[in-house]
């Protein structure tokens, strides 16, 4: 094991004793007697590295078991069996002293004090995790004038918005300046606005105190916007680890190219152009075609670069999975060979 | 002594928080008040009917009763935890508690207390008071000391058995119901144990030592020989069962299982 690695896991499993109950009234009285357990595996022989400073997008369907990995790296839930070392702790056994080097925001679950102004919620973290003073004002007034939540801080936290909430969430699972950041579900409900304020301060966070940041989200356009590097999982298991351009370019289908030109050309024109690349083409109307690129093979710029020389081109269109569409096939299909 | 500044720290919270409802607070107050005045006429009336019993004096069993109301209370502030398998572990409000960086149970206790139960304390004087000009009590200077460290020592028997039950949240995800069983709890301890079956005083004693929290600490300051040595060792008593509690929780921590989602 590396003494870097903000994460390191290997082997890592969760299992759930679920008791199971017979039907009707007779099994009911049964099961006082002889109760019924099934063993579910929630999470299976995880294996994981993630670097100090990098920002990884975990993501699955719901069950996949997002949630108790991320419990179990925050050493909430006690891992079944496996290995595990955050930040250099063992999360569950070494728990107390753990945690302050992590921050966590789960985007369903308030960390604040549900009662109390924001401010007083702060103050008390400040104690809990035995900030200095002035560390803590300047680090406070930093976080407070990027995350742009001066005026709430007066406000009982049941008061605010779900966005508002969410910035004080921020501030809050920060102020301790921990290493690690979990983040679950952070934007989820928010308007575009917030979520782009709340990505922004990520980067930010990210690039100057190299916070390592491990998201889980249902929206991907978080991770587009932020991540580099996705870890996928299916029914416990982890089905892709890299990067985000890999995934596109190994599982986001053909590019298509649609060219609308001033005069009729003949399909066997454009294909004699491009007859070194891997590209088909197709007629899909009066003066419409389509060139489907092979994935991540060609530039777009090579094809256009033997075609607009001497055709009069009047529209043209590029068109490309989104990763929303690829983790939606990858989770139909499955990957070929993971 | 980071613990107790944190606790402080929370205790300025709380009364932050009842401040700022300040008709909520000056009801409950009211209110603490009036349920103080009719528990204390309930308890008079009650035992104004019973001239002795076992042979015990009206005024000694007032006497019991009264002190028993101060660890009672002081327990009642503490540990405000009767819907925690509601609140902590079905509703998943543990997992917050799990990922900060102090004890786990001693959050759970700062975010619930209830110092206002501490006006118990005042009740139980005024009855131990009433009682104590029906008897002939010397106090020695030491006994005041005596008394409160016997309370506290009350206070950690029940709050051990207390955590103990509702562990017992930690290690199953059914709603189950524990409350009567630990609202029950209240009950024992406040009469003379001599007065029970002989199989009752000795559960009430060594299993689930309820007599350690009222009756053996008053039956000293009433100079009852007789169980002078018991009420010694309720510190002693206390501190194995709040240990004993500890220890279930922080195994039942390993089993906590987190709230779906």
């Amino acid at each position: 094991m590396r003494e870097m690695d903000a994460i390191y896991a290997e082997g890592l499993t969760k299992e759930f004793k679920v008791y199971q109950s017979r039907g009707g009234l007779w099994g009911a009285f049964r099961d006082l007697f002889d109760r019924h357990y099934r063993i579910i595996r929630a999470v299976e022989g995880i294996r994981m590295r993630i670097q100090p400073g990098e920002m990884v997008g975990y993501i699955g369907e719901n069950g996949a078991g997002k949630s108790t990995t991320i419990k179990m790296l925050t050493g909430i839930l006690q891992p079944t069996s496996g290995e595990l070392k955050v930040n250099g702790f063992d999360p569950h056994r070494e728990r107390e002293r753990f945690v302050k080097t992590i921050g966590v925001v789960f985007g369903q679950r308030s960390q604040l004090w549900w009662d109390i102004a924001v401010q007083e919620s702060f103050r008390l973290l400040q104690k809990v995790y035995q900030i200095p003073p002035k560390e803590y004002k300047s680090h406070l007034e930093r976080m407070v004038s990027i995350l742009e939540i001066e005026s709430l801080l007066d406000q009982p936290v049941r008061k605010l918005s779900l966005g508002q909430r969410m910035r004080c969430e921020l501030a809050a699972s920060l102020l301790h300046k921990p290493k690690l950041l979990f983040l679950d579900e952070p934007t989820i409900g928010l308007d575009v606005l917030v979520k782009d304020n709340i990505r922004t301060f990520l980067k930010e966070i990210n690039q100057e105190l190299g916070t390592t940041i491990l998201l889980t989200t249902h929206d991907i356009s978080d991770i587009e916007a932020l991540c580099s590097r996705v870890i996928m999982l299916d029914k416990g298991k982890i089905i892709y680890d890299g990067s985000l351009t890999q995934l596109k370019k190994v599982w986001g289908g053909r590019k298509k190219v649609l060219l609308e030109t001033e005069r009729e050309i003949a399909i066997t024109d454009f294909k004699s152009r491009t007859v070194d690349l891997p590209v088909t083409w197709e007629s899909t109307g009066k003066r419409q075609y389509v060139a489907y690129l092979e994935q991540g093979e060609v530039a777009v710029s090579d094809l256009l670069a033997r075609v607009v020389q001497d055709i009069p081109i009047l529209e043209m269109q590029i068109e490309e999975a989104s990763t929303e569409e690829i983790v939606r096939k990858i989770y139909q299909e499955g990957i070929p060979d993971a | 002594m980071f613990q107790l500044q944190l606790f402080i720290e929370y205790f300025k919270q709380y009364l932050k928080v009842r401040l700022a409802y300040r008709w909520d607070f000056v009801v409950q107050l009211g209110t603490d008040f009036f349920f103080q005045a009719v528990n204390l006429v309930f308890i008079l009336v009650f035992f104004g009917h019973t001239k002795t019993l076992n042979g015990w004096t009206q005024h000694e069993v007032i006497f019991i009763y009264g002190y028993f109301l101060i660890p009672w209370a002081i327990f009642s502030a503490i540990f405000n935890l009767w819907d925690f398998n509601e609140r902590y572990v079905i509703k998943g409000e543990m997992d917050r508690i799990l990922t900060r960086p102090v004890h786990s149970l001693l959050q759970v206790i700062m975010e619930t207390m209830t110092p206002e139960s501490l006006i118990g304390v005042v009740t139980g004087v005024i009855v131990m008071g009433w009682a104590a000009t029906g008897l002939e009590i010397e106090w020695a200077w030491y006994d005041p000391i005596l008394l409160l460290v016997f309370a506290l020592g009350g206070v950690a028997v029940y709050g051990g058995i207390f955590i103990s039950l509702i562990s017992i949240s930690l290690f199953t995800d059914s709603k189950s119901d524990l409350q009567p069983i630990i609202y029950n709890i209240g009950t024992y301890g406040r009469y003379p144990v001599n007065i029970y079956h002989r199989l009752i005083q000795f559960v009430l004693t060594w299993v689930l030592p309820f007599a350690f929290v009222g009756f053996y600490p008053a039956s000293y300051l009433l100079d009852k020989t007789q169980w002078q040595w018991y009420a010694l060792i309720t510190p002693l008593v206390g501190a194995v069962y709040l240990g004993i509690g500890i220890m279930i929780w922080n195994w039942g921590i390993r089993y906590y299982r987190g709230a779906g989602n």
